[in-house]
């Protein structure tokens, strides 16, 4: 008895809790198709009398260069994805399949560096993207990605510690060297892990803001993020349903990536918080 | 060292090279570059000039500095406690043997998909004042107690009032709290099962089973998420930036230290001064990490692996 | 096909932490002739695997030289070693097929082809890899743990290495695999006639299949010799009790004189407890002669130790405590001056003997004396 009426309350608070989480994308997806008139109504109306679809291609053209800005948000993206996964693994795999000495205090220290967050560094980096010419150009958003990151480096380690040593020893007598031990016996079975990589640095970078702000000068190279930001800041009178129309598509491809993936996704997450 | 040693130092650090450049130029220049921009008046136009402490004095007397501070730490105070407790609330729910699991876990998870941008204009129109859905759903709750209680209470204009303005953004931060339910469903999936059967022979209730066997094997996973989340708090810039419009919201209460920074960097192109808030934040970061683990050590219980 | 040479090896890890250094390897010196099956054995910790792994290239040698053929190899890659190594966990590429996991190797060396092919399939047939199912197009995950076994002696074999090096190759393999494989191993030896060396904790696939035996204990080597030779004439205690299962029966005790003229072997035991004595031969008296009134261990084998002999005039009263019935022979433990003693016998059933006085006779003809000091065999 008592068993079941404690599982119905947690039915119960799931479904509210879950109708609450959902609202705001109701809300988001039910504005972009309003009429303008309707979103201003009160109380608020659940539903457009009728789905307004060509808010859509309104918004973009609101935004401006809309494909442009999908464009430059895609190159960054791929950039930072491939330069991500192949720095990180190799550095990963220079901290979990090699002995050296000293490594375990050199992977502390880039472990201490998760610390120091973009804000705290950002001044002095915008100096010497500057000193290089580099200030209004894509290279300040793509370039350090080849320079591995901390915490992908730590996930990827966690991950190539679990593969047996005994692999690596085989191959070294079978005549690989290092070099291609990484890549023809680590790599392939990290896929999973890869992968898990590269969804966080796709998201990361999709979703990027600072940096694209701080580092980016001219319209033309905007990304998504910087136009939408540009929608909400310069028209007057803010326009609801085109604002909700254009988050609606800058939110649709991480969506679209994390249902093709969602097993993946979900798996790295979870294995994030537990070392 | 051998010469094995040497070589296999040498190929350890051929792999690492990428990282070891990316330490050198984005952690450590930055981090020693800072230093000496905070000594200095520096606009990045012109070469930088030696000033001393002088700065930090500024920086000593200025209000808004005061107040971002405040505001960070106030919002780091009530956001990480807020969220970790919703976050577990929810994994605990979902760890429940309930039918859909894998549906609510997703609808948990989807918020915090949502990158920045859309996510603080998305709240924009959520918490606007007359027509934002949230004052729509509180009004009748209001309009019910007005009439019960003979109270005068309104729906606050969230991100129009000094007074509302951060909590609307920590309304906004536990939308998206959804990674944290995923880490802490996986860790609440790892504690064995007869523990459980253990306790319950043992007579305990299911209260008593949750503070005696739940949370203490879940702490690791607690302390590692509340160190990131500090992280993360106090770096807060993105959301609150776009909720204002690119401002500091009414009265500077949306004004975070990482804000400021990035006022003084490149709307007043004060590096400088700029630097010197940035190792303030920096110091701020170390300062309440260590306080965790310190205080962490203690309280978390390690199972023995 | 190759000799291989180990000279002064020594393997020493620098002490971490304020511990001390650990030397895994002391000293060993042995070596392994063209086409010999040698197996180090001993038990976990001993530096046998290290030994092994300083032979493949994969830990490096602290002192001491390693040559295969004459040729020092110390310094020498294991992909340039010409060496072939069956991991305990097989470590196949899990990624790769059957085919790719034994190609690999000669993929590498630039072997063409067809060759490659021909190799394949011909180590394949070999170990019946081809029969009745042809697995060279599975993964390692669809295969059973007997096959894998295969398929990382198969890798081995295309290589057509110098020498073969094993380590602990089957211990995870079920009681009935391992048997098996043990004797198809053995097969394998005689027909390729190449040098292997093998590693194993377990002292029945060294005795069964090994031509020569090294057993090391702490980092050094105790005895070289081939199995009934370490089985009869063990150097000293740790490799008297290491080798034979169940393992050889000591009794500590001291020869006195006798009034024949000859040595008696005298237990020493607590009070009130009935020794064991027993004279000696004649010929044994006279070659432990300068050894009278000293102390020394007497050890014997279970088989050496009959119930109810009547083949020589001594006997050990003993109480049994448990049997066990193998089949074709039968284990008695048992209890005598104070400590237990095994019997291993071919003779009779003891099932209902529990708890009851025994009469045994041992064979002092196949006896070994030790010196309690320094523990090793007192030549006979």
């Amino acid at each position: 008895m008592k068993k079941n009426f404690n599982s119905t309350l947690s039915i119960i608070a799931l479904l509210g809790l879950g109708f609450l989480f959902l609202l705001p994308f109701f809300w988001m997806v039910s504005t972009s198709l309003k009429p303008l008139n309707e979103t201003m109504k009160l109380p608020p109306q659940w539903l457009p009398s009728s789905p307004q679809w060509h808010n859509y291609p309104d918004a973009m053209k609101a935004m401006g260069p809309f494909w442009l800005y999908t464009r430059n948000s895609l190159v960054l993206a791929f950039l930072n994805v491939v330069g991500t996964v192949f720095s990180s693994a190799l550095v990963a795999y220079g901290f979990s399949r090699l002995d050296w000495r000293g490594r375990d205090g050199v992977f502390f220290v880039l472990l201490a560096t998760m610390m120091i967050p973009f804000p705290v560094v950002m001044v002095p980096i915008y100096g010497l993207f500057r000193a290089l010419g580099w200030i209004g150009t894509f290279q300040p958003l793509w370039v350090p990605a080849f320079l591995a990151g901390a915490f992908n480096v730590f996930l990827l380690r966690q991950f190539f510690l679990t593969i047996p040593r005994d692999l690596s020893e085989a191959a070294r007598i079978d005549g690989c060297s290092e070099l291609r031990i990484f890549w023809q016996i680590i790599l392939p079975l990290a896929k999973p892990a890869l992968l898990t990589v590269a969804l966080f640095q796709f998201m990361a970078t999709w979703n990027d803001f600072l940096g694209p702000l701080i580092f980016l000068a001219r319209e033309n190279q905007y990304t998504l993020a910087l136009g939408l930001q540009a929608l909400q800041g310069t028209i007057s009178g803010t326009p609801w349903h085109h604002l909700m129309a254009a988050s609606t598509l800058v939110l649709l491809p991480v969506l679209v990536l994390f249902f093709l993936t969602q097993r993946t996704f979900i798996r790295g997450i979870a294995t994030t918080g537990l070392k | 060292m051998t010469a094995g040693e040497r070589k296999s130092l040498l190929m350890g650090v051929a792999f690492i090279s990428p990282w070891i450049l990316g330490f050198l130029a984005f952690n450590l220049y930055p981090l020693l570059a800072s230093v000496w921009y905070s000594l200095c008046d520096y606009s990045v136009l012109s070469q930088p000039v030696f000033l001393g402490t002088q700065n930090y004095v500024d920086l000593w007397r200025d209000p808004v500095f005061w107040k971002a501070l405040q505001n960070t730490v106030v919002f780091a105070a009530v956001a990480i406690p807020l969220s970790t407790f919703l976050s577990i609330g929810l994994a605990v729910l979902l760890n429940q043997p309930i039918a859909g699991q894998g549906i609510y876990r997703t609808i948990f998870f989807l918020p915090s998909l949502v990158p920045a941008i859309s996510l603080a204009i998305l709240w924009q129109w959520m918490l606007n004042g007359p027509m934002g859905l949230v004052n729509n759903l509180i009004r009748p709750i209001l309009d019910f107690l007005n009439l019960w209680l003979h109270t005068q209470l309104k729906t606050p204009d969230w991100l129009n009032d000094p007074n509302f303005a951060l909590w609307g953004l920590i309304l906004t931060g536990l939308w998206g709290t959804g990674q944290a339910v995923v880490i802490y469903l996986a860790g609440l999936q790892d504690v064995p099962a007869e523990l459980y059967e253990a306790a319950e022979l043992d007579g305990t209730s299911a209260w008593q089973r949750f503070i005696h066997i739940t949370l203490p094997m879940l702490s690791p996973v607690i302390f590692f998420n509340v160190l990131m989340s500090i992280i993360g708090a106090l770096q807060t810039f993105a959301v609150p930036y776009i909720l204002t419009n690119g401002g500091d919201g009414p009265g500077r209460s949306l004004l975070f230290l990482a804000t400021y920074i990035y006022q003084n960097a490149f709307d007043y192109w004060n590096m400088g001064y700029a630097s010197a808030l940035a190792l303030c934040l920096f110091l701020l970061i170390i300062g309440l990490s260590l306080i965790t683990v310190r205080y962490g050590e203690r309280k978390v219980h390690y199972s023995g692996k | 096909m190759a000799k291989v040479l180990i000279e002064n090896l020594y393997k020493i890890y620098p002490g971490e932490k304020g511990r001390p250094e650990k030397v895994a390897v002391d000293n060993a010196n042995f070596e392994i002739q063209d086409r010999e099956f040698m197996v180090l054995v001993g038990p976990s910790g001993c530096g046998k695997t290290t030994t092994l792994r300083m032979i493949a290239g994969l830990e490096e040698i602290t002192r001491g030289a390693i040559y295969i053929d004459g040729k020092k190899i110390n310094e020498i890659p294991p992909k340039d070693r010409d060496i072939a190594m069956v991991f305990q966990n097989y470590a196949l590429y899990p990624h790769m097929s059957v085919f790719r996991n034994m190609a690999f190797g000669l993929e590498l060396r630039g072997v063409p082809k067809d060759e490659i092919r021909h190799r394949v399939d011909s180590a394949a047939k070999t170990l019946g890899l081809l029969e009745p199912d042809n697995l060279l197009a599975r993964k390692p995950k669809a295969l059973s743990g007997g096959q894998r076994q295969r398929v990382a002696l198969g890798r081995a074999i295309v290589r057509n290495p110098k020498a073969f090096l094993f380590d602990e190759p089957l211990s995870n393999l079920d009681a009935k695999m391992r048997v098996e494989t043990r004797t198809e191993i053995s097969k394998l030896h005689r027909k390729l006639n190449s040098t292997m060396i093998y590693v194993t904790h377990d002292q029945t696939e060294a005795m069964t299949m090994a031509d020569r035996i090294v057993v090391m204990r702490y980092g050094k080597v105790q005895q070289i010799a081939a199995p009934l030779e370490l089985y009869h004439q063990p150097a000293n205690l740790f490799v008297a009790g290491f080798i034979g299962s169940p393992p050889m029966n000591f009794f500590t005790g001291t020869l006195s004189a006798s009034r024949q003229g000859t040595l008696a072997f005298i237990e020493k035991v607590p009070a009130g407890q009935t020794p064991f004595r027993c004279a000696l031969s004649a010929e044994t008296s006279r070659r432990l002669s300068s050894r009278q009134d000293r102390e020394l261990i007497l050890g014997l084998r279970p088989e050496h130790l009959q119930p109810n002999s009547l083949t020589s005039g001594v006997t050990l009263e003993a109480t049994v405590e448990v049997v066990e019935p193998m089949g074709a022979e039968t284990f008695v433990y048992l209890r005598t001056g104070g400590h237990t003693c095994i019997c291993r016998t071919t003779q009779i059933e003891f099932m209902d003997l529990e708890g009851k006085k025994l009469n045994l006779g041992p064979d002092l003809s196949r006896a070994v004396f030790f010196d309690p000091q320094t523990e090793a065999a007192i030549p006979v």
